[in-house]
């Protein structure tokens, strides 16, 4: 019985600053075709995202959160480093108890391992439900540049044997070992990234590739067989670069390239993407995901589209709701100033 | 800081998490908080245990400006500055405060449609709390 996507939704916080504003207070802005990003408020954490925007995601089925047997939470910003974490939104969202649940962190590939971990137990028992959460606001230092693409959002999916929106057909995945890329040492309070360009897309197209040609060869297809790519968006000249290596063109990724106007969604880039993707496509379009994560790992998630249902959280009209900050406020919303 | 400490925050989370209130078996009327005899009838300890909508309208509400908020609160003003804080009735009838949030302040109303939404209310001893703000009701 085909196993797949029968809910979804996303939350992009309302505040947003623009490149310009960077520009203004450090001379420049680093951050290939982000226009302007979004920025959680200063009583919101990834917690309060997840609880907000699996709610959304039951309702969008709708399922009552008391059906749910597994729950699956990803995030690279947790606000503790020990203490379980989906705890917090289950109760709040009133998953019971009883459901198996999972915290899913310290890459950026997180969301799609999550997915793949929640798919797991339903490849185990059908008659389960599961929720998937990725919401991300990656921080790092101010006086770093790795700083300035890092933006706020989050994604949910439920995840059914019934009433499919989109049928996940395939999964592949592929890890391997490099350093020195987007890195957080233990006992450090901020990200590092050394920063050598040209390394660090070798490691980002050696796993991208491999996960997603793995995937391709599993389902016999090539490139031009899916409508809708979404590639992990550390900004948006990342995904271009492993889409021209593959042979996918630009257009196949534009429904699902929300960097640009919400920045790093870290874990959660990709389900976001997914989640933009399921909002404009068709019956019988075929959606590829490629998530990836220093150090490094790269999920690839093949779909096909069952059905025209869409969810009421649109990922435009989480665009279309924001309130401009200038840059002082978003040095106080993130608490930077100490 | 008004301190709580954390078994009596922990006692609270099903109120501050999810709307649990309760229903007195003798006159119908919700309780919110959960009282030891209802605060309607004041002639019954049996309750049922209800989980509230999360919808309600403002009563009546402040604005909390600088120097007016609570030591737990002075960073949240700082940052955010003026805040909201309401009594709103609930859907299901009681009276209950909290912090309106995602409002500009001067646009906040009585009689304004509003529903919770967990959000971190402050940290104490490293211990985050989570709790319940109102947003308004419309956008979701």
């Amino acid at each position: 019985m085909p196993i797949g996507i029968s809910g979804y939704a996303a939350y992009i916080p309302k505040f947003r600053i623009k490149k310009e504003e960077y520009a203004k207070a450090w001379g420049s802005f680093a951050a290939a075709g982000v226009a302007e990003k979004s920025v959680m408020g200063f009583d919101e954490d990834v917690l309060t995202s997840a609880a907000k925007v699996a709610k959304r995601g039951l309702e969008s089925v709708p399922l009552a959160p008391e059906k749910v047997s597994r729950f699956a939470l990803a995030s690279t910003s947790a606000p503790y480093v020990e203490k379980l974490l989906s705890g917090t939104v289950l109760v709040s969202v009133g998953i019971p108890g009883t459901a198996f649940c999972s915290d899913h962190t310290s890459s950026t590939r997180a969301g799609t391992e999550a997915m793949i971990a929640a798919l797991e137990h339903m490849m185990a028992s059908s008659s389960g439900r599961a929720v998937v959460v990725a919401a991300d606001a990656p921080s790092a230092s101010m006086w770093d540049t790795i700083e300035h693409p890092m933006g706020a959002g989050a994604a949910s999916f439920v995840l059914s044997n019934e009433d499919l929106i989109a049928e996940v057909e395939a999964y592949a995945c592929f890890a391997s070992e490099y350093l020195g890329e987007r890195f957080k040492p233990k006992d450090e309070e901020t990200l590092h990234d050394l920063n050598v360009k040209k390394y660090e897309e070798g490691s980002l197209l050696a796993n991208t590739i491999k996960s997603g040609n793995a995937i391709l060869k599993m389902l016999n297809r090539k490139p031009e067989d899916y409508q809708h790519v979404v590639i992990q968006q550390p900004d948006a000249r990342v995904p271009s670069t492993v889409a021209a290596r593959m042979g996918i063109t630009d257009a196949q990724l534009a429904s699902g390239l929300v960097v640009k106007s919400v920045g790093d969604l870290g874990a959660a880039s990709t389900l976001v993407g997914l989640a933009a993707v399921l909002d404009a496509a068709k019956v019988g379009d075929k959606i590829l995901v490629i998530s990836y994560g220093s150090g490094a790992a790269s999920d690839a998630l093949s779909l096909k589209v069952m059905s025209d249902r869409k969810s009421p959280f649109k990922v435009q009209a989480e665009l279309e709701r924001k309130e401009y900050i200038d840059y002082v406020k978003y040095l106080k919303i993130k608490g930077a100033i100490v | 800081m008004a301190h709580v400490s954390v078994p009596m925050y922990w006692r609270t989370i099903p109120q501050r998490y999810k709307m649990v209130g309760q229903k007195c078996k003798k006159c119908g009327h919700v309780n919110f908080p959960p009282k030891g005899v209802c605060k309607y009838c004041s002639a019954s300890s049996d309750f049922e245990e209800v989980k509230l909508s999360g919808l309600g309208k403002v009563h009546t509400f402040v604005l909390i400006s600088a120097g007016g908020a609570p030591p737990e609160f002075a960073e949240q003003e700082k940052a955010g500055g003026q805040y909201p804080v309401a009594i709103v009735e609930l859907a299901e009838g009681p009276k209950v405060i909290g912090q309106v949030a995602d409002v500009d302040p001067k646009s906040i109303a009585i009689g304004m449609p509003v529903k919770t939404e967990l959000r971190r209310i402050y940290s104490e001893e490293g211990v985050i709390r989570y709790g319940f703000k109102f947003v308004p009701a419309e956008g979701k």
